[in-house]
């Protein structure tokens, strides 16, 4: 166990030690600066509170959809760059379980998304404050603890998309790109795709449960629980090939 | 757990029938050979002989199709942890965490292997000479500093055995002569075993104390380099510089057991076979003829020489 907690440790170190580490939480700062002073300048209806501006602010539609792009830049290099730099060699020929070791740097790479949804979260609160003083709205921090959590959900679901397609193909960019896009393109295609209810069980009908909270589902009779137990059903699906490619891959 | 193939305690590594297949053609095939406590042993073989594919095996990177091989007694196949635990390796050059410190990259290894301490990071940068860079970022670091971290990082676990393939590429050869160095060292001081490949046949002729010879993935020979005992009854190959060659060869020719392999007259060199206790009498021979004797060597064949032999040139398979 106590080899196991430094395996999580050396794969933090992997990701604070670059210096690029602090640009990821510097943008959410940037933006969420931005955001402050133009909502401070134009002072839009129906924000009016702190709570309104963050619970608004941390939406997947609003400055949210950053969380989940940081995360997935970072969780496609947790394995492709041990391969780039070739110090995989190293890796794998120590005391250690080839599911050890793909296990720390799947749950870093969990525990980074999560700092990244955090941070977006104190930053829209500290925003809010500042323009808006505390104040009194429509949204309730309930409102906004459950776009924290979709938020979590969503940027998970694709940092382990993600984090097999760079087992499977060792490229930062391919999967980098293959990330993104299908963040992009997943929404797009449900919305065309809608008038089938076999759409109900594609990856990306399921992924922003907030909208169980609001507008409703994309297809009629989609309700949490069946959301939820699809994206378990994927998330599954993507760590056993994980783990079984990692597993058996030879190290040419 | 299939353990005790084991006959001698002091057997570190043994393969035993190793084989690798890829699309039904094998790599490797059925590789069996031990090396004991202390051995430097040289793995050669043309491009494409299977050396990298077989010591990338030993340490895991790739599976085996067949056979198996044990460290210390423990299989790689069925017992990965232990059986690599005993092991240190550089396959081909050593990697690192460009924008981490070589301090910093050492210790991601300490982590991973229970037991290893501060203070033997501290003496394995000693033995290294590197104590006074481990502080920079390993991107500042020339090749031969990064050889020598690699070669700090193998050792930090204490290893029985060191993996090393190609450990000399890309070295000058002053970074050859010190690698070749602490690697004889290493083996001396710490009783560590070690296979080692290289291209460098030169390297491997002043490293090791046995060759493995592979081709086409399969054992060509083994056998012990620098018999230095030199047995008075064994015939020696002596290469003459002399005055007369044409005088000398009458001359020799009237001497028993001397024969001439070669002869040219026009640079006046003889070679002749010969045992070594019959060289003086030899030399006084011909002085007394008044034969000027201007060179005696001894006509050696290099490692080169004999792995050209044993392998039929550097085909391609």
């Amino acid at each position: 166990m106590r080899n196991f907690t430094g395996l999580l440790v050396n794969e933090w170190l992997k990701l604070s030690k670059k210096r690029s580490f602090f640009v990821a939480y510097a943008i959410l700062a940037v933006v969420f600066g931005i955001l402050a002073y133009a909502f401070y300048e134009l002072s839009p209806d129906g924000l009016n509170s702190t709570v309104d501006f963050a619970t608004g602010t941390i939406m997947l539609q609003a400055a949210g959809q950053l969380v989940p792009v940081l995360a997935v830049l970072a969780a496609a290099g947790s394995v492709t760059q041990e391969h780039r730099y070739g110090t995989i060699k190293f890796l794998l020929i120590r005391a250690q379980s080839r599911n050890k070791i793909l296990a720390s740097k799947y749950i870093i790479s969990v525990v980074y998304t999560l700092t990244l949804v955090l941070t977006a979260a104190v930053l829209a609160v500290v925003a809010g404050y500042i323009v808006y003083g505390g104040g009194a709205g429509e949204s309730t921090w309930s409102d906004f603890l459950t776009n924290i959590a979709s938020l979590a959900v969503y940027s998970i679901v694709f940092v382990t998309m993600t984090f097999m397609i760079g087992i499977l193909t060792k490229s930062n960019g391919a999967s980098i790109g293959v990330g993104i896009f299908s963040m992009m393109v997943g929404s797009l295609l449900v919305m065309l795709l809608s008038r089938y209810t076999i759409t109900k069980y594609l990856l990306f009908s399921n992924t922003d449960l907030s909208v169980y909270n609001g507008e409703g589902p994309p297809i009629e009779g989609m309700t949490m629980a069946f959301s939820i137990v699809i994206l378990l059903v994927y998330m599954a699906l993507f760590l056993s090939v994980s783990f079984a490619v990692f597993k058996k891959r030879d190290i040419a | 757990m299939k353990t005790a193939k084991i006959s001698n305690p002091s057997i570190v590594l043994q393969l035993d029938g190793l084989t690798k297949k890829i699309g039904g053609k094998a790599i490797v095939d059925g590789l069996s050979f031990d090396i004991a406590k202390g051995e430097v042993v040289g793995l050669l073989g043309p491009n494409g002989a299977g050396k990298t594919t077989t010591m990338r095996m030993i340490v895991g990177l790739i599976g085996m199709t067949s056979g198996d091989v044990r460290i210390c007694g423990q299989s790689v196949r069925t017992n990965f942890e232990q059986a690599i635990s005993h092991v240190g390796g550089i396959i081909e050059n050593p990697e690192f965490y460009p924008y981490m410190t070589g301090y910093d990259n050492l210790m991601q290894y300490k982590r991973m292997t229970a037991g290893v301490t501060e203070a033997r990071i501290a003496e394995v940068t000693r033995l290294v000479g590197m104590q006074d860079a481990l502080g920079k970022r390993v991107k500042a670091y020339s090749l031969g500093m990064r050889q020598r971290l690699g070669i700090a990082q193998a050792l930090l676990h204490e290893p029985k055995l060191l993996i090393l393939d190609e450990p000399t590429n890309g070295l000058d050869p002053a970074g050859i002569r010190e690698m070749r160095e602490y690697l004889k060292q290493i083996a001396e001081a710490e009783g560590i075993a070690i296979l080692v490949s290289s291209h460098l046949l030169s390297e491997i002729e002043l490293m090791c104390s046995r060759i493995v010879v592979i081709q086409e993935g399969k054992l060509v020979t083994i056998r012990s380099l620098g018999e230095s005992e030199t047995p008075t009854q064994k015939l020696l190959s002596i290469s003459l510089q002399v005055g007369n060659a044409e005088r000398a060869q009458e001359l020799i020719n009237l001497m028993e057991d001397i024969t001439i392999a070669r002869a040219d007259a026009l640079t006046n060199r003889i070679t002749l076979q010969l045992r070594q206790d019959q060289i003086p009498g030899l030399v006084g021979k011909l002085s007394t003829a008044g034969v000027e004797i201007y060179r005696i060597e001894e006509v050696r064949e290099t490692l080169e020489e004999e792995f050209m032999k044993l392998t039929g040139g550097n085909r391609i398979a």
